[in-house]
């Protein structure tokens, strides 16, 4: 008899279908697996017939073959084990067969028996969800995970979670176990503790330009020497964004689920937290590192910031290649990888926060304590042109804030700040359907209109500043933002000057 | 700024008390020497300024934008250092050295051709009338009530020739009223200098061939500032539009050495974003600049004293 489960493989950010076929039959004894099994999957046959052992069954001294359909799709990973247990025993008679009926299965299985968690539960149970299956069956460190879909309104199954392979005999009994989620909220939208923006102080232009960023979604640029506050206040940069929606928390749960993000609370409970990510990679990262890539494609530092920040310290170290290879994601909001096989989409819409000091040493060309040469300033400052320059709408230079600023009262807190771009943000959405960053030169005229002396200022800004066609585009998306925060519908001339006060510079 | 004076009409006959000395020496050169001079405005003018402190800038009536840029910022530059700035109120590069010493709050005199009380050319009565206002003075020879008539203006081209001590030639063609003035400076032993230009313009025909003969090269406001009062004696300041008191606070903090939008902002305890907005206006305004990451600081153009 052929016993059939339901398993998944994960490729780029999604889980894709794998049905586990299994069939026991007479014959000299052998265990093969078949169906482009990589080593993990390969090895599962040792795993499997242990753990079988361990977990009073008895594994059959008989012929069985393992089949993952389709054929074609790569498999990787140790998800399978459970399922192919699952197979084996209900294939030899020892589970009744509608234990596994309408069940789907990602777990991998110790030698003695225990099941442990796999990445991906929470993609693998949407997934379950769309196919209309019953449940999902999984080892209980993943279970908080597989019921996000549910706790976030999509469609979803009945998530059974299990620390043992000898679990499954309670499988379509009264006795079969149910993960409940705790009584706090599952999904936790607000921001993550202990990080505030009031804890940025002295600076009141960087947080007016952090405001705007959270609000328009722009490129933004911070020049300042070392120990500045660069990294503090990029770091605070995702407290005062917009709430996650439900289908952004649900895409930005679903990456770190399957990229093995979410470390998952031993017990299977307490609340998964749903934040925009922050993610600050090291300036010596590969592009692949960057953006995605390898064999299997596995995601990059842009998707794993994706609808949050990803914060380029140090700019002018990063390898010109890797800076290059941002300019698909930039562009697009999402990384395609291809290979002969498949080509894997990867999300990466994120929020672009560059950090930089002004010249190699860090104090600028204006101190005194530079003693950088004028060409080795300005080769430093050229990594910021190309592909990022377009998307950065935004550049402020900051200075060290005076200790008496550093001594003296918190800012505004983040919550407080956040009330506004909420605001701000929403009118964009209700005009635009789309963040100000993201207005095209077409949407950019259909809907940002100046008054008359906005126009004005904004041609006597053309002609002294010498802005291109793209700076021009630049400074009216930024003025965009600056009348939604201040709530007009109108751009009027000093939202132009404060666009134009946070202009990126010629760096040549 | 100057004391306004009396609109009156005054006239003065040589060899009287405030009769300017310089215009004897027009005898000299064959010239004929004016009998009386009528005008409006300063007439201690004459006599304040010696020829070693006025420089009479003149050029083309058909100029571009170039020269009337020059020009301006030449009147600027010699009105605010003090310097008599003389000139004859024409179309063109005249009328732009005289409103760039009116911009400086400096002393500038027109010599017209036909008589003191007619603005002429009649489209520069606004800037005829502010000359009057900010204390300088309007002088001719031709007595009150007389017809204009061309050779007039030749005529007075000696007398501003006469009065300075330099002469710049902005722009001009050959056989233009600009070379008649060259002539008579040259002929008074006065000094003459040019400024330089394209050489494919007919323009800067006059001035560049004036160059090629050895005059000295102006090539801003400093160069001249250099010749008349010696090198290095003063050192020219740009001219700006008037500030509201918020952006002249914002401005002086950016002097004491706020470089940015949070050092202004902390300075003056204001808002980041009114900072910001404020520095942009002051950069726009040409006050302040900011280099390449985005550091201000202070330009060379000065605000008029309010």
């Amino acid at each position: 008899m052929i016993a059939r489960v339901q398993t998944f493989t994960l490729l780029g950010v999604e889980a894709f279908d794998v049905s586990v076929e299994v069939d026991v039959a007479s014959g000299l004894p052998a265990f093969s697996v078949v169906g482009l099994p990589d080593a993990a999957v390969r090895e599962s046959r040792e795993r499997v017939r242990s753990a079988v052992k361990n977990s009073g069954f008895e594994f059959p001294d008989k012929r069985i073959v393992a089949s993952l359909a389709p054929a074609d799709l790569r498999k990787a990973g140790p998800g399978f084990d459970l399922g192919i247990a699952a197979g084996v025993l209900v294939s030899d008679g020892q589970l009744p067969e509608d234990a596994i009926k309408g069940c789907a299965m990602a777990a991998e299985l110790a030698l003695d028996g225990s099941v442990r968690a796999v990445p991906g539960a929470l993609a693998m149970a949407e997934r379950a969800g769309e196919l209309g299956l019953e449940k999902i069956v999984v080892a209980r460190p993943s279970a908080a995970e597989a019921a996000m879909p549910a706790a976030l309104g999509s469609q979803s199954c009945r998530v059974v979670p299990i620390d043992c392979l000898h679990d499954l005999t309670y499988l379509g009994t009264t006795g079969e176990p149910s993960y409940s989620p705790p009584d706090s909220a599952p999904v936790d939208t607000t921001p993550h503790p202990g990080v505030d923006l009031e804890e940025l102080r002295g600076q009141p232009a960087l947080r007016s330009a952090l405001e705007t960023v959270a609000a328009g979604g722009h490129g933004m640029l911070i020049l300042g020497p070392p120990g500045a506050g660069k990294s503090l206040a990029a770091r605070r940069l995702p407290t005062i964004m917009p709430p996650l929606s439900d289908v952004e928390a649900m895409e930005v749960l679903r990456i770190a689920s399957v990229c093995g993000q979410n470390r998952p609370h031993a017990n299977g409970s307490g609340p998964q937290r749903a934040h925009r990510p922050f993610r600050a990679p090291h300036h010596t990262i590969s592009p692949a590192g960057l953006v995605g890539g390898g064999t299997p494609p596995r995601a990059g530092e842009v998707t794993l910031a994706h609808r949050g920040v990803l914060f380029l310290d140090e700019l002018g170290e990063f390898s010109r290649v890797s800076l290059e290879a941002l300019r698909q994601p930039l562009e697009d909001g999402e990384v395609t990888i291809s290979r002969v096989r498949h080509s894997v989409r990867l999300p990466s819409r994120f929020v672009l926060i560059a950090a930089t000091n002004p010249c190699p040493c860090g104090h600028g060309e204006d101190s005194n304590k530079c003693n950088c040469s004028a060409l080795a300033a300005q080769r430093y400052r050229n990594r910021i042109s190309g592909a990022l320059a377009d998307r950065i709408d935004i550049s402020l230079s900051i200075e060290q804030p005076s200790p008496e600023a550093l001594a003296g009262e918190a800012g505004e807190s983040s919550a407080l700040v956040r009330e506004r771009v909420v605001r701000a943000r929403r009118a964009a959405l209700s005009r635009q359907g789309c963040a100000n960053a993201e207005l095209g030169p077409a949407a950019l005229r259909e809907h940002v209109t100046l008054s008359r002396e906005a126009r004005k200022e904004l041609s006597s800004g053309h002609s002294r500043f010498g802005l291109s066609g793209r700076g021009h585009d630049r400074v009216r998306r930024v003025a965009r933002t600056l009348a939604d925060l201040a709530g007009r519908d109108e751009v009027g001339a000093q939202d132009i000057h404060g666009a134009l006060a946070f202009r990126r510079r010629n760096t040549k | 700024m100057r004391t306004r004076q009396n609109s009156a009409e005054w006239r003065i006959r040589r060899g009287e008390r405030g009769w300017p000395e310089c215009l004897v020496e027009l005898s000299a050169v064959d010239e004929e020497e004016p009998e009386v001079l009528y005008g409006y405005g300063a007439m201690d003018l004459l006599a304040e300024f010696g020829p070693d402190r006025t420089v009479t800038i003149v050029g083309s009536r058909r100029s571009g934008a170039y020269g009337r840029e020059v020009a301006r910022e030449l009147g600027f530059g010699a009105a605010s250092a003090g310097l008599l700035v003389v000139s004859g109120m024409a179309l063109g590069c005249d009328s732009a050295a005289h409103e760039g010493a009116l911009d400086a709050n400096g002393a500038t005199m027109a010599v017209l051709g036909g008589p003191a009380g007619v603005p002429y050319p009649r489209s520069k009565e606004p800037l005829y009338r502010r000359i009057l206002a900010s204390g300088g003075a309007v002088v001719s020879e031709q007595p009150p009530g007389t017809e204009i008539h061309p050779s007039f203006f030749p005529a007075r081209n000696r007398i501003m020739a006469a009065l300075a001590g330099w002469t710049v030639i902005v722009e001009g063609a050959h056989r233009s009223g600009t070379q008649h003035t060259v002539k008579q400076a040259a002929q008074l032993g006065r000094e003459v200098m040019a400024v330089p230009g394209p050489v494919n313009s007919s323009l800067s025909e006059l001035p560049n061939e004036l160059l090629s003969e050895g005059a000295p090269v102006v090539r801003d406001a400093q160069d001249l500032l250099d010749h008349v009062l010696g090198p290095g004696q003063s050192r020219v300041r740009g001219m700006g539009a008037e500030l509201e008191p918020a952006l002249l606070d914002v401005l002086i903090a950016v002097e004491a050495g706020a470089g940015t939008c949070d050092a202004v902002a902390v300075a003056l305890g204001l808002d980041g974003h009114d900072a910001a907005v404020t520095l942009a206006r002051l950069e726009l305004m040409g006050y302040v600049a900011g280099n390449a990451v985005g550091r201000y600081s202070r330009t060379q153009l000065t605000p008029p004293i309010p």
